[in-house]
């Protein structure tokens, strides 16, 4: 059984130049000229369509900007397609780096409306929390401003957070390459315990001996294209020969207009 | 909207928690701070309007109060709440989530203020030697009607924010007009009639004149206004909503 199904699935972003310089002044200035600015896209992922079996782990591999993370906010429901569909078969949780914590509140804090953003309830986060602090190895700075945490700290709790979700399908951005040694040893016996209980995995990571030694299929993103799809023995290899041939291809901006900036999904 | 605030309406409660203690944590006066912004006010006021030019209005302090406590709701829920999108970009697209619970956070954090601020107001009533009698019973009502618009407007102004990042400089300036040109520190007696219909257009005219009403004259408020303001509220909320759902998915693209 496919635990996710992904059909000609296409997102694109509005190209925003420098956002911050958009004002009032100048969004009068530039209707009373009655030139609107054009309008360029950026497409993130373009019609990508790949399944995951049931009980099973994807790895995700591409350059930078290949769409890796939009896929990824994707399958979580963070953003909303433009086209094509998203099938899970249960609750998909994300866990990226820099997501969703407060720098100002406490670790404890942080806890709890994690947790609640991720669908638990107040109960159910109570009754987790020791389990989420020891696993973390957050001791007594959970307690502490989360601002005061270094990277390897931060991920700690996150990955913590997101593992006692128990989700069905848990999707890991890049997430592994932070912790050290032995917190990643901790975190792939976690994932792999957490897949013998039949449960789906999608990683992204540009450690290529991570996805062959872990994985049981491979997507190479590029240009937000599925370039291929298939065994990592074979898509891994097929990438790093094509990464040896790149240059310093810039990213691709559509210059053409396309209507209405958020079409329904 | 209803059901994604259902959904996360644990997360409600725990981020208007948050931003209250986070609002008196580390500070020395900590709750009295919330006070301290009415009192200053009237005294202020109070000395400006009935020592300085002689307003004519007795008790003018009470007079004061009754309109600022509840403007400084509606004021201090749009001011900060302007920004909330923004604030909120940690939480914003990075996961299933509902943008609007962030709207509701300062409108509900300053709604519990306010409520906090009411046992002031009565004080005031009371050192003023006047009554508060059976029109209190309205109260309810209006801070209903008042929940709705601010959040109305903070639709608005929140999710365009997002866009026009200046409108956070232009909210401050805009408070500050529309809190001159509400008859909230002078009677409504003394604008000219002429002009009393452009100043009661304003639908937080009649909340701050209802105010007056219950706490300064106890008497019963000008339904008719109400009904006109609760319209408007009802008709700038549906519009609030319909922007924010069409903007809302391109928020992520400008956090």
């Amino acid at each position: 059984m496919d635990a996710i199904t992904v059909r000609n699935l296409s997102k694109r972003f509005r190209y925003v130049g420098i956002p911050k310089e958009t004002t009032f002044k100048e969004s009068i200035v530039r209707l009373q000229m009655f030139r609107r600015p054009e309008k360029r896209y950026v497409r993130a992922i373009d019609d990508v369509s790949f399944s995951v079996q049931q009980g099973t782990m994807l790895g995700v591999i591409g350059r930078n900007g290949s769409g890796k993370t939009t896929l990824m906010r994707l399958l979580a429901g963070a953003y909303r397609q433009n086209a094509g569909t998203i099938k899970l078969a249960g609750q998909a949780t994300l866990l990226s780096l820099g997501v969703g914590f407060h720098p100002d509140f406490s670790g404890r804090e942080n806890i709890k409306i994690s947790g609640l953003i991720l669908g638990l309830s107040p109960r159910e986060i109570a009754s987790r929390f020791a389990e989420i602090v020891e696993f973390s190895e957050l001791g007594e700075f959970v307690d502490a401003p989360v601002r005061t945490y270094s990277a390897g700290m931060y991920l700690r709790l996150a990955f913590s957070i997101a593992i006692s979700v128990d989700p069905d399908i848990l999707l890991l951005d890049e997430v592994l390459a932070v912790g050290d040694e032995a917190f990643a040893a901790k975190c792939f016996a976690r994932i792999q315990q957490f897949k013998r209980r039949g449960k789906t995995i999608v990683l992204v990571t540009h450690d290529a001996q991570t996805i062959v030694t872990w994985c049981d299929s491979a997507l190479w993103l590029e240009h937000g294209k599925a370039r291929m799809l298939g065994a990592p023995s074979e898509v891994v290899p097929a990438y790093h020969a094509a990464l040896a041939g790149y240059g310093q291809e810039p990213l691709l901006v559509d210059s053409r207009e396309e209507g209405d900036p958020s079409p329904p999904g | 909207m209803i059901l994604s605030l259902y959904r996360y309406r644990w997360l409600l409660y725990e981020l208007v928690l948050r931003d209250l203690i986070q609002r008196y944590r580390g500070s020395a006066l900590g709750f009295l701070w919330t006070l301290l912004n009415p009192v200053l006010f009237m005294g202020v006021y109070t000395l400006v309007f009935s020592v300085y030019l002689r307003a004519g209005v007795d008790h003018y302090a009470l007079f004061l109060v009754s309109a600022m406590v509840p403007w400084l709701w509606f004021a201090s829920s749009i001011q900060q709440g302007t920004n909330s999108i923004i604030d909120g970009r940690m939480y914003v697209g990075k996961a299933a989530f509902a943008p609007v619970v962030l709207i509701f956070v300062p409108v509900l954090s300053n709604l519990v203020n306010f409520l906090l601020t009411l046992p002031f107001l009565f004080v005031v009533v009371a050192l003023s030697h006047h009554k508060v009698g059976l029109p209190l019973i309205v109260l309810p009502l209006l801070i209903a009607i008042q929940f709705l618009l601010t959040l109305a407007a903070l639709l608005f102004t929140a999710t365009f924010n997002v866009f026009y990042r200046d409108l956070q400089q232009l909210v401050p300036i805009a408070l500050l007009l529309m809190f001159y040109l509400i008859p909230i520190f002078y009677p409504l007696s003394s604008v000219p009639e002429a002009i009393q219909p452009f100043i009661l257009a304003n639908p937080f005219a009649s909340i701050a004149l209802a105010y007056q009403h219950i706490f300064y004259q106890n008497a019963w408020p000008d339904f008719n206004l109400l009904a006109y303001t609760t319209l408007t509220a009802l008709v700038l909320f549906a519009v609030g909503v319909a922007v924010f759902a069409r903007y809302e998915e391109t928020f992520t693209e400008y956090l």
